[in-house]
């Protein structure tokens, strides 16, 4: 999770990972910023991100995130 | 056949008659040789192309599932025994031998598509070429082929079905005659919409009793497709031909007018079509992917792309913008862009470089021509344009103390994003770019010549014609406008059944009084069709 919220501080360091759950639905991110955090996972953690993950629901949150990491991993 | 005959009315009701004769569970089978009766007529050698489609695409995703069944089953008996990285090359390995039969997959398929559809222009370059570098006149001569009725919308079908199946999204068909019907599905080959085997599979083979209000809606949103097809598109294919034609003659005011009454002209012939195709499947108890979301009202060229032939837009999105996007290499071109302290840039090279070749594509998807590559290239022009602007847009809204989600600021985006989109479609209704540059500049000259009965004397569209076009443009809106609160045909069944019928009634008479069919009453083909 650590690792997780390093890469989203490294996009947009002013918010408060710990309890923000609507980072695409309130537009703090763009789609410039999700693609380059994915990018970011897929190195860090070496999975594949396709289209059909890239769904709001699995990038409104920090932890939406790292379950998306998670669940990749382990496929 | 066309969707615009009678053969086509007859063709349909003996379908429905025959399939729901027969048992529930065998009823798919009735489609399957409905759909290949309909596009055998077409054309024998056609069959030949999309059997190719059918057998190349099912031997391919049984191939890429017999793999995936191959690596289960070996990780599950090897589960203990093996470490990670052990797991992860097998995998590899796996994924690989995937990969291969995908791209073979996809050069059989898309290699007839561009062949059928590019050889004359990739022909016309290289003679081109020869003559200016060498001076050769004994030209290759062109191929003139007739594209396979549909055949960019079966071949984008299958191979996404085909990509679904290398990433795993679901299972491979293991029945070839319903994965023929998958393909085949003869309401949306002709225009699309282009679905999604997760989508449209269980639609075909689900065993779905008989359902009159199903036969009634369909045949209500056939009814409606006609409409717009043939009382408004066909009615304005002549004015917007003529005038784009004699362009040197009426310029101004009468260009603007073609320019407007063309987005008429296409909305109502693709959305009209689709219609059709959706009603046709709704008869038969199928629900296909809507196509259109009242594009018209959108308020950006990006939201306009997710509400016109939306199908098309998440086929490029999901198997071209994405893969592109989300591709090491170019995320890490984009990372090594950042570094070297250009950060706006890098941040934006995964995004814009894909979202080109998107536009590139979609350009020649519409045809071989320059002009829809120039067209394309507008598009990602504008939406980039669009979204760099946004934040001084912004600005300036706050500035002036606009209220964005106002009705004034609503009003002007949208007025905006459809004059937009309007202008880029010269370079549909002109034969070349410099053609349509040329048409474009000629609307801002002779604006005090204009006489609105030379549109009706002189350009095809004679004063009764102008005003029903006018007034079924109104009528189309006004539904749209309704349907924003949900379905009208939903509406209408929830009236008493003397009003659905008086409803039903005064719609099939106007698709039969006022539908323009044209010289020889032979109504004009669907513009999409070509593509």
């Amino acid at each position: 999770m650590e690792t997780v919220i390093s890469i989203l501080k490294g996009v947009h360091p002013e918010v408060d990972y710990e309890t923000e759950t609507g980072l695409i639905d309130k537009r703090i991110f763009d789609s410039f910023d999700v693609v380059n955090i994915v990018g970011e996972l897929m190195d860090e953690f070496d999975i594949e991100i396709t289209a059909e993950h890239m769904v709001p629901e699995n990038f409104n949150s920090a932890r939406a995130i790292y379950d998306l990491v998670r669940s990749l991993e382990e496929e | 056949m066309s969707f615009i005959t009678i053969d086509f009315a007859l063709f349909v009701t003996a379908v429905l008659l025959v399939y729901y004769i027969f048992p529930k569970k065998t009823r798919w089978t009735v489609l399957l040789i409905a759909s290949y009766i309909f596009y055998g007529i077409t054309g024998i050698t056609n069959l030949i192309y999309i059997l190719v489609t059918t057998v190349s695409a099912f031997i391919c995703a049984m191939l890429i599932g017999k793999q995936g069944t191959k690596q289960k089953e070996y990780l599950k008996e090897h589960k203990e025994s093996l470490t990670k990285e052990e797991k992860k090359s097998y995998k590899a390995g796996i994924k690989k031998k995937q990969k291969l039969i995908l791209a073979a997959g996809l050069l059989i398929n898309f290699g007839i598509l561009v062949y059928l559809k590019y050889a004359d222009w990739t022909i016309a370059y290289i003679n081109l070429f020869r003559l200016s570098r060498f001076g050769r006149t004994d030209f290759i001569p062109f191929r003139n082929f007739i594209l396979p009725l549909g055949i960019s919308f079966y071949t984008f079908q299958t191979m996404g079905y085909l990509i679904d199946i290398y990433y795993g999204k679901y299972e491979h068909e293991r029945n070839p005659f319903k994965f023929a019907l998958f393909v085949s599905f003869f309401p949306q080959i002709v225009q699309g919409p282009i679905s999604r085997f997760g989508e449209l599979a269980p639609e075909l083979f689900a065993e779905k009793d008989f359902d009159f209000t199903r036969i009634k809606s369909g045949f209500y949103r056939i009814m409606w497709g006609l409409f717009k097809k043939l009382v408004i598109a066909d009615r304005l294919a002549g004015y917007v031909s003529g005038t784009i034609a004699q362009r040197d003659t009426y310029r101004g005011p009468y260009i603007l007018l073609a320019v407007f009454f063309y987005s008429m002209q296409i909305y109502g012939d693709f959305s009209g079509g689709i219609d059709v195709a959706l009603g046709v499947a709704e008869m038969f108890g199928i629900t296909l992917h809507e196509n259109f979301e009242r594009p018209f009202f959108s308020k950006s060229i990006s939201e306009y792309w997710q509400r016109w032939h939306m199908t098309l837009g998440t086929w490029f999105k999901d198997y071209i913008f994405y893969p592109l996007s989300l591709n090491k290499g170019i995320i890490r071109l984009g990372k090594t862009v950042r570094e070297h302290g250009m950060e706006k840039i890098g941040k934006r090279i995964p995004i814009y470089i894909p979202m080109f070749i998107v536009w590139f594509t979609t350009g020649m998807w519409h045809g071989s021509q320059n002009r829809y590559v120039v067209w394309g290239l507008f598009n990602f022009l504008f939406i980039v344009l669009g979204t760099e602007l946004e934040p001084l847009s912004q600005k300036i809204v706050l500035k002036l103390r606009l209220d964005e989600g106002g009705v004034l600021m609503r009003s002007y985006r949208v007025i905006k994003t459809f004059w937009l989109m309007s202008f880029l479609r010269i370079f549909d209704i002109s034969k070349d770019v410099p053609s349509a540059f040329n048409a474009f500049k000629l609307i801002f000259k002779d604006w005090g010549s204009f006489r609105i009965e030379r549109v009706f004397d002189e350009l095809s569209l004679p004063f009764e014609d102008f005003t029903v076009a006018v007034t079924a443009i109104v009528i189309m809106f006004v539904f749209d406008l309704i349907q924003r609160r949900g379905s009208v045909r939903k509406r209408i069944f929830r009236l008493p059944v003397p009003a659905q019928w008086a409803i039903l009634s005064l719609l099939v008479i106007a698709v039969s009084v006022f539908g323009y069919y044209g010289p020889g009453y032979d109504a004009a083909s669907f513009i999409y069709g070509a593509f």
